[in-house]
């Protein structure tokens, strides 16, 4: 009795959400997922965005961090909301492209969002410390090959796995998962924190998560992916290095609805996020943080993101890296 | 610069009413944060960071810091009146402070729970400042396997907070560590009892898990049993903690605020193990041991000692080392990195001005707590008189809301009143509660670093005996466990005596 009572309750209260989808949108606030913690890169980057983003969409966004799993149960709250684009998430690269290519089990894939933007690339750099010795990657690659060499991670299917394993493979070592030991952390600190305290050799993540340690000289950088040189960062390009297909391994932040979310809905992120990306104070606090300010109409983020999709899936299968559990 | 001018330069930044309103207001903010159950120290801090982007760096870092500091202590409010920690680390403070006030001494149990707090910050923060290099790069020595023998030491806990029969005791730890293995699989990621449920994939929430545990049972019984508190009222006790009661109790407040400068100068572990670390402490020294668990005022003093003492020795690997020693202070890093200041050995050379004007800010935020806490204190004990129909109806209503807003998952919500079944089914066969809590935090942990351990050297068991403190762990905990178990032999032989 009860529960009809509330499915009746419930049923009512989806019509009246239906029947406001068919007025002018927004009319009223959106609700934000972010699918990592407080305090983290991704939402630092979403805080930070909201701000000239709300000015420009006219309605309130409510933030709401539901975090878990590496990012899968913010993302599946997203996934199973209604295609009305009241309920948006922040994607991110480990929970919208490393983790679908790693992770049989996981229950979306990226077929279940429509990207609308990525507005922020992170470059990635690798880093070892000073006690170590090495000064270059020929020289960490060196090492590996000679053996007992471990890096650290965020997690399992965090971008900061696939990346050392990306990069180990794109220099050469043969079989990257066998030479080289991987000794998963929880969360990003606690990976930096395994090089520092000596319990992994290097780690390869956001540059923006190194920069406190490269500028305290606590952690020597190696190498960062992008095209250009990083700011505060003295070392090679992966371009430098000849390694040019590591550019595709960076960090990213988007934004993304659930699958089926209207043409001009999509439309009007596209240009809510060109208003407010051209925010002169959104610009200079995120660079100030490393990161670097690309805004991509929602094509172009659907083709960047499985792009690297592609990318990062070839190499599981051919490390034999996918996670079927 | 020396030391004189770096302390001058420091005061010049918080030599001002903004920067003092902020921690006051911090500090308040909190208190009653931490006070609302459901509501933790880390969600206050989360919820205040955004409002700290538009301040100077040195005022918006001292409001959040306030807001961790006041969050810790008030926490200790609900876990006394209403046996519901009102942040994780305020658990270990339930065991005796919810006894007393039963007793009609809430008011007592509360001025303690301040007065081992404030002592138990300044002790921390005297620390930060004075030993942040040397803790920190004694941090730096805490590998997986020192981290491993450290957290089954830790376990020895387990025994303290038993109460009368271990087995039972071990049950609930069982129980606990089996609970604690759902998500996912650190080394290999896959999916661990989840039953193809994605809400599982994060684990069990936390903070769901424990109000369901100590809160939920609570209203369980008094829906099964509405009269039996009836006639019963609750008094509220001489308010005042007597210096006479401080001072007996000094000693576990001070090695309680060691253990947590200890604990809290590691990154990682966080102040609910400290908290019950220390109390299983005090209870081993007491002389009226068999008084813990019934509501003993020292180990009030402890459990409190024990949690704020993390409060200032979390910041020694923030700002020695850049590593966040956990989640509230991975919030509190963000708003170093949002206003351009990178935490890390450098900042004592470049921005020495903001570390000094911190140290001031966190000496006077252990004055503001004990007189913003002496206020609440005021406010919150006439909740022990508020009859028991009217209050737990309120107190269910906030711990549903307070859990949904940890995660927005309404997921969380069922995992409470699911745990709340298992809790009143613990209580109504007497098996303890805080087993079940510790194994649950430790067990990860312990888990966690076993496997780390392992990788690093290629599943060789020596590696968990690697180095001096390893070994002073493996001491620590054989010791301990010889202790338990010839307490237990005399137990058994001596006939026990029943409990009046």
């Amino acid at each position: 009795m009860k529960f009809a009572k509330a499915a009746f309750v419930g049923a009512i209260a989806l019509g009246i959400t239906a029947t406001a989808a068919f007025a002018e949108y927004p009319e009223r606030p959106i609700n934000m997922i972010i699918p990592y913690g407080a305090g983290g890169a991704t939402d630092i980057s979403a805080r930070t965005i909201a701000e000239p983003l709300g000015a420009a969409v006219g309605k309130p966004l409510v933030m709401s961090n539901v975090t878990g799993a590496g990012g899968a149960t913010g993302s599946v709250a997203a996934q199973n909301a209604k295609a009305d684009g009241y309920t948006m998430l922040f994607a991110r690269v480990g929970s919208h492209s490393v983790n679908p290519a790693m992770k049989a089990t996981l229950p979306y894939t990226l077929d279940d969002f429509r990207f609308v933007t990525v507005y922020e690339i992170n470059p990635v750099a690798c880093a070892v410390t000073p006690a170590s010795g090495i000064k270059s990657m020929d020289e960490l690659i060196a090492k590996v090959n000679e053996g007992g060499v471990a890096y650290s991670s965020s997690g399992v299917g965090s971008l900061l796995h696939i990346a050392a394993a990306m990069v180990l493979k794109e220099f050469g070592v043969e079989k990257p998962l066998e030479t080289a030991t991987h000794i998963p952390q929880k969360g990003g600190g606690a990976a930096a924190t395994a090089v520092l305290n000596g319990t992994a050799t290097f780690l390869c993540t956001n540059s923006s998560a190194l920069a406190s340690f490269v500028s305290n000289g606590q952690l020597v950088p190696l190498m960062v992916t992008t095209p250009k040189p990083v700011a505060g960062f003295d070392a090679p390009t992966a371009a430098d290095l000849g390694k040019p297909a590591l550019e595709k391994l960076v960090g990213w932040t988007g934004i993304a609805g659930p699958k089926g979310l209207p043409d001009d809905v999509a439309e009007k992120w596209g240009t809510w996020m060109a208003a407010a990306t051209a925010d002169e104070g959104f610009r200079s606090k995120m660079e100030a943080r490393g990161s670097v300010i690309e805004l991509m109409n929602p094509k172009d983020a659907n083709d960047f993101i499985r792009g690297q999709y592609e990318v990062f899936r070839a190499l599981v299968d051919e490390l034999g890296m996918r996670i079927e559990g | 610069m020396s030391f004189i001018d770096s302390l001058l330069a420091g005061l010049q930044l918080v030599g001002n009413v903004e920067a003092f309103l902020a921690l006051g207001l911090g500090v308040a903010i909190g208190v009653i944060g931490g006070a609302i159950p459901g509501m933790s120290a880390t969600m206050a801090v989360a919820l205040t960071l955004p409002f700290t982007f538009s301040m100077s760096p040195i005022t918006g870092i001292l409001l959040l810091l306030g807001v961790y500091k006041g969050g810790i202590f008030g926490g200790s409010i609900p876990a006394i009146l209403i046996k519901t920690p009102g942040t994780p680390a305020s658990s270990a403070t339930v065991l005796d402070g919810y006894p007393m006030a039963e007793k009609g001494q809430a008011g007592k149990a509360l001025g303690m729970a301040l007065w081992a707090s404030c002592t138990a910050d300044l002790i921390s923060n005297l620390a930060l400042i004075f030993f942040a290099g040397f803790l920190a790069s004694f941090a730096l020595s805490f590998g997986p396997p020192e981290f491993f023998t450290l957290i089954l030491f830790s376990l020895t806990i387990i025994a303290g907070v038993s109460g009368d029969s271990l087995l039972r005791g071990a049950l609930s730890a069982m129980l606990g560590l089996l609970l604690a293995t759902i998500g996912l699989d650190l080394v290999y990621g896959t999916n661990r009892f989840t039953f193809g449920n994605p809400n599982m994939m994060g684990g069990l929430n936390f903070i769901a898990v424990l109000i369901g545990l100590f809160a939920i049972p609570e209203i369980l019984s008094m829906v099964w049993n509405p009269s039996s508190h009836d006639g019963v009222a609750r008094s509220l006790g001489k308010n005042k903690v007597t210096f006479q009661e401080y001072r007996r109790s000094f000693k576990s407040i001070v090695r309680g605020s060691f253990i947590g400068v200890f604990l809290g100068s590691i990154p990682g572990i966080g102040a609910a193990p400290s908290a019950f670390l220390s109390y299983s402490e005090a209870r081993r020294k007491s002389p009226n041991k068999e008084n813990f668990g019934n509501g003993e005022i020292e180990g009030v003093a402890a459990s409190e000692a024990g949690n704020n003492g993390v409060a200032g020795a979390t910041l020694i690997p923030l700002l020695a080392l850049g590593v966040p020693g956990d989640v509230i202070t991975a919030i509190i890093m963000g708003a170093f990195m949002i206003h351009g200041l990178q935490p890390g050995p450098m900042m004592f050379v470049l921005n020495v001005d903001v570390i000094y004007g911190l140290f001031i800010g966190l000496i006077v935020s252990s004055v503001f707590l004990f007189f913003l806490g002496s206020v609440a204190i005021r406010g919150f004990k006439y909740v022990a008189d508020i009859p028991r129909g009217v209050l737990f109806p309120a107190v269910l209503i906030l711990c549903v809301y307070g859990v949904f807003a940890v995660n927005n998952n309404i997921f969380d919500v069922g995992v409470m009143f699911a745990m709340g079944g298992v809790g009143f089914v613990m209580m109504r066969y007497k098996v303890p509660a805080a087993p079940f809590l510790i194994a649950f935090i430790l067990g990860p942990l312990l888990e966690d670093n076993f496997r780390q351990s392992m990788l690093m050297s290629g599943s060789s068991g020596w590696v968990l005996f690697r180095g001096p403190i390893t070994w002073f762990f493996w001491t620590l905990t054989a010791i301990t466990v010889f202790a338990i178990v010839r307490a237990g032999i005399r137990a058994t032989r001596q006939p026990s005596v029943p409990t009046p």
